[in-house]
């Protein structure tokens, strides 16, 4: 892949606090028109290096470029070319949408008429002038996304993108992103549901404990960590517990025990099903990192 | 540092401390307080001067005399003994129901038509007259003299004051304290007030939405100071329109009031900066308020009376102390221009350090990821 396709590239990115180390020897790139997750649990580093990709704290060692831009030496230009949507709903709560918009607009000198095209955006259009206390978390979220989005940015940064949503408002949240994706905008996400990285990233990386332990596509994850086995629907046999006429029962295609009661049955002719099951994100990340993410 | 961005805060932060309930209440308090001064000035200073006139021509100088006071009681008295018996002689000290006293030769108008020097004599009570009304009786008097004829004198007055005024004396000035205070009290809240809006950045996490915008630290800062300069004048604008407080040199107590709410906000700023809550920041500020309130109250005659004092010396120290002393000294029209300049050289000095102090102590606290 060439430099220039690489819109976020951190090389042995590291940050400590103190005695503390929050991030060690982060090395990962995401290239134009990707989606990344981070994916760790709460004080992981997550946060960190987020802060450092988008200029908020330096790093302690190592050198990150966003957009083309050092995130240490070329900070100024680096704020006009990303936009994040932070983990806390960061509103001024007494202002109106449009006002808190209109006020991103001013920060960027951008002309009015953006506040009016972000908002056609996340379909807000309808409560622009109402106060924004008086908005749900989930239409917050997407006024957040407006605000990120307004001065066109080609990086966006999204910390926890759908905490705290009910399932139609996380939903929609995901609708936009996978859209600005589609658009060619590069994204970085952080996020604890595992479900939600898998459908919308094409790589994630996990961190724990402030190390990049695992990244790749999701897809390459479950392959290479998660257990390979199937699902077989059987007329009733004798070792198997019953249930009505029909079983189901999981067997691990690695483990030769189980590899020889699949070839009797079939000998049998007992067996009426076989589905293959794939690990999940989450299984993965237990084998990886040893713990349940939070 | 960028105009655009400072603006944009500024407009922002304009409308949000309106739409807030508590930063509201704060800009109108000083309002009230002024108000409130005005109602006890009036209860306390409002009585009717009592003049005692011997005035046997029926000379209109009486009513020159009497057009000083905004409320005068003229009593006739038989004779000048009389008069002289009400108030005694100069420099004594006796307990008076009459303000002024006044004795007028039976040919006084006459007199001055002849081109003539007559004598007419002026007691003044020094509790009710202070010496700015003494000043204005005598320029009166003598105004009255050249309408009715044009000598050179045109009168001699034989004055005599009782219960004169010490050069100290407190309250003498009560009205201009009023002002100086209201004032200062003014600046106290819009400490309070810039201090909570930055510190409310912080506690909304709204900084960080700065952080990663094209407003730098000291965008931000400078903003706030803008808007919180901007609803100071008004605020003291509408201060000194209660209190009565356009005298004196006009043009230089608006440049003190400038310089005292920028030294006033910046410290806010500072507050706002240091702490990470609005009651931390509002506590804190409560206490600070006393470096308002101390000068306020030592300012003028007080001071001169407590010279030598090392407590009060130490005033000196604080920068609202300058502050106090460049309004107070434009209000009564004593201001010298080294006192004046060293005054405001003071009080920009520390706004300029409070200033740099609130953005590193921001670009500090930015630095450690869960502090702002």
């Amino acid at each position: 892949m060439e430099t220039n396709d690489l819109m976020i590239e951190a090389v042995n990115l590291s940050r400590t606090f103190g005695n503390k180390k929050a991030v060690i020897d982060m090395s990962f790139s995401v290239p134009r028109g990707e989606i990344f997750g981070l994916l760790g649990p709460n004080g992981a580093g997550k946060t960190t290096t987020i802060r450092m990709l988008t200029g908020q704290i330096d790093p302690t060692a190592g050198h990150a470029r966003v957009a083309g831009c050092d995130v240490v030496k070329e900070r100024a230009m680096l704020k006009q070319r990303i936009g994040v949507v932070f983990e806390d709903q960061n509103l001024y709560e007494r202002l109106s949408a449009r006002y808190n918009l209109a006020f991103s607009c001013w920060l960027y000198g951008l002309p009015k008429r953006r506040v009016d095209e972000v908002l056609e955006l996340v379909h807000l259009r309808d409560r622009a002038k109402e106060p924004i206390r008086t908005f749900s978390n989930g239409m917050k979220q997407r006024v957040m996304i407006a605000r990120a989005l307004l001065h066109k940015p080609p990086v966006l940064f999204l910390d926890e993108p759908a905490r705290g949503l009910d399932p139609i408002a996380a939903r929609e949240v995901r609708q936009t992103i996978d859209r600005l994706r589609q658009e060619g905008m590069t994204i970085l996400l952080t996020t604890h549901l595992m479900e939600e990285a898998d459908q919308l990233c094409q790589r994630v990386g996990f961190i724990i404990n402030g190390r990049l332990v695992a990244n790749d596509t999701p897809r390459n994850l479950k392959l290479s960590h998660g257990q390979r086995a199937l699902v077989v629907t059987l007329d009733s046999v004798g070792d198997v517990t019953h249930n009505g006429t029909l079983q189901e029962v999981t067997l691990n295609m690695d483990d030769p025990y189980d590899q020889s009661r699949l070839a009797q049955w079939m000998a049998q002719e007992k067996v009426r099903a076989v589905h293959s099951r794939e690990a999940t994100l989450e299984d993965v990340f237990i084998e990886v990192a040893g713990i349940r993410p939070a | 540092m960028h105009m655009r961005t400072i603006l944009a805060i500024a407009r922002k932060d304009a409308l949000d401390v309106l739409l807030n309930k508590s930063t509201l209440t704060l800009l109108i308090m000083p309002i009230i307080l002024s108000v409130l001064f005005v109602v006890v000035t009036d209860i306390f200073g409002s009585h009717k001067t009592e003049i005692l006139v011997y005035n046997p021509g029926n000379s209109a100088v009486v009513q020159v005399v009497s057009g000083a006071f905004s409320d005068p009681q003229i009593v006739s008295a038989s004779s000048p003994a009389d008069v002289a018996s009400a108030f005694g002689p100069d420099g004594s000290h006796k307990s008076s129901p009459y303000a002024v006293g006044l004795v007028i030769p039976a040919n006084f108008d006459a007199a001055l038509r002849q081109g003539g020097h007559p004598q007419m004599s002026l007691y003044i009570n020094g509790d009710d007259v202070n010496m700015q009304q003494r000043q204005l009786l005598q320029s009166a008097i003598m105004n009255y003299s050249r309408v009715v004829a044009n000598p050179s004198p045109p009168a001699s007055i034989n004055m005599a004051t009782i219960n004169p005024p010490a050069p100290t004396t407190i309250g003498q000035d009560l009205g201009t304290l009023y002002i100086t205070t209201a004032l200062l009290v003014s600046f106290m809240v819009s400490t309070s007030l810039v201090g909570s809006l930055l510190v409310e950045e912080k506690e909304k996490k709204t900084l960080r939405m700065l952080m990663v915008s094209p407003a730098s630290f000291g965008d931000v800062v400078l903003g706030k100071l803008l808007v919180g300069v901007g609803y100071q004048l008004l605020l003291s604008l509408v201060v000194m329109v209660i209190e009565g407080g356009f005298m004196g040199q006009v043009p230089l107590v608006l440049f003190f009031v400038l310089c005292g709410a920028c030294f006033s906000l910046s410290l806010g700023l500072l507050l706002g900066s240091i702490f990470q809550s609005s009651s931390a920041v509002g506590g804190v500020a409560g206490m600070v308020s006393i470096i308002y309130i101390i000068p306020g109250i030592f300012v003028g005659p007080l001071l001169q009376a407590s010279q030598g004092n090392m407590a009060v010396q130490l005033i000196k120290i604080l920068p609202s102390y300058y502050m106090a002393d460049g309004i107070y000294n434009a209000l009564v029209n004593k201001t010298v221009v080294s006192n004046a300049l060293l005054d405001a050289i003071v009080i920009l000095g520390c706004t300029a350090i409070l200033l740099l102090a609130s953005v590193w102590t921001l670009r500090r606290q930015a630095s450690v990821v869960a502090a702002i």
